[in-house]
């Protein structure tokens, strides 16, 4: 037997909306030009948010470089891991 | 001293007999690692589905570091990274194998014929992924940490793990090199 919730406990809206991130984490090898010459090409950046994103991976310890589907942010992920980059997905835990 | 040099729209890589053979070591070294020639039969398989898609019920996360550095966990949650990771993992290792052979295939010739000289038809693409995987497996044995270089400069000369600084921080700057010529 399933009770239902109290309606304002269910968002579906909620749960389809909230997109999916794609997140590259800081590491002591990949070199400041590598990566921005990765996002560059896997996301089509221009140099400049290519290599503002790559700073505040560096200053900041990580940064959001996509979001989309689940299934989008699972191919960008393997995208940026064969290139070398750790990466990781998440729901985007700002509503 | 090695370089890369651009050549009409492609590239060329100038290095050494030493130079060559240190990379096509590493290069081995790795590919060892990573298993060579077919690696599904690695993985065990009991569930007749993925049997059909030659797919493995369940690939176990990597022990070693470097392995779990170049084919890492996708998601925090441990559940769905052991997800993904059967799904994708055959594929980013073969991936990776793929650079490393083509690198090794072009180094080959050097070593071969026992001369250092320049490999032309350098894919960009493939030597800065093969050279970055080569720079990562190196930094976890080595713990390259924001402040390596200064310890390999205090580090005497006969410490048998300054060769191995030396050799990581060339491959960093051989990796520059090529950036350079495309950014």
């Amino acid at each position: 037997m399933v009770k239902t919730l109290p309606k304002e406990e269910v968002s579906i809206s909620e749960l389809v909306d909230r997109p999916w991130i794609t997140i590259v984490w800081d590491d002591p090898v990949n070199l400041m030009n590598y990566v921005t010459h990765v996002l560059i090409k896997l996301f089509g950046f221009s140099k400049e948010r290519a290599h503002e994103l790559m700073m505040q991976v560096h200053n900041e310890g990580r940064a959001v470089v996509s979001s989309g589907t689940r299934e989008e942010m699972e191919r960008d992920v393997q995208r940026l891991h064969e290139h070398g980059l750790w990466a990781t997905l998440q729901r985007d835990d700002k509503i | 001293m090695s370089n890369f040099e651009k050549v009409g729209e492609g590239y060329s890589l100038d290095l050494t007999l030493d130079e060559a053979q240190i990379l096509i070591n590493l290069v081995e070294q790795l590919l060892e690692l990573l298993g060579e020639g077919d690696f599904f039969h690695h993985y065990d398989s009991s569930d007749p589905l993925a049997q059909l898609l030659a797919m493995p019920s369940e690939i176990v996360t990597p022990d070693d570091p470097v392995l779990l550095r170049l084919l890492p966990n996708a998601y925090a949650d441990p559940e769905a990274a052991s997800d993904f990771r059967r799904y994708t993992e055959p594929q980013l290792r073969g991936a990776k194998q793929k650079n490393l052979r083509l690198v090794r295939e072009q180094l080959t010739v050097l070593v071969d014929e026992n001369l250092g000289g320049v490999i032309e038809d350098i894919e960009a693409d493939v030597w800065l992924k093969a050279l970055n995987d080569l720079r990562i497996a190196l930094s976890i044995r080595l713990e390259i940490s924001e402040t390596s270089f200064e310890t390999f400069e205090l580090l005497p000369d006969e410490d048998p793990q300054k060769p191995v600084y030396a050799v990581y921080f060339w491959l960093g700057w051989l990796q520059e090199n090529l950036l350079e010529l495309l950014l």
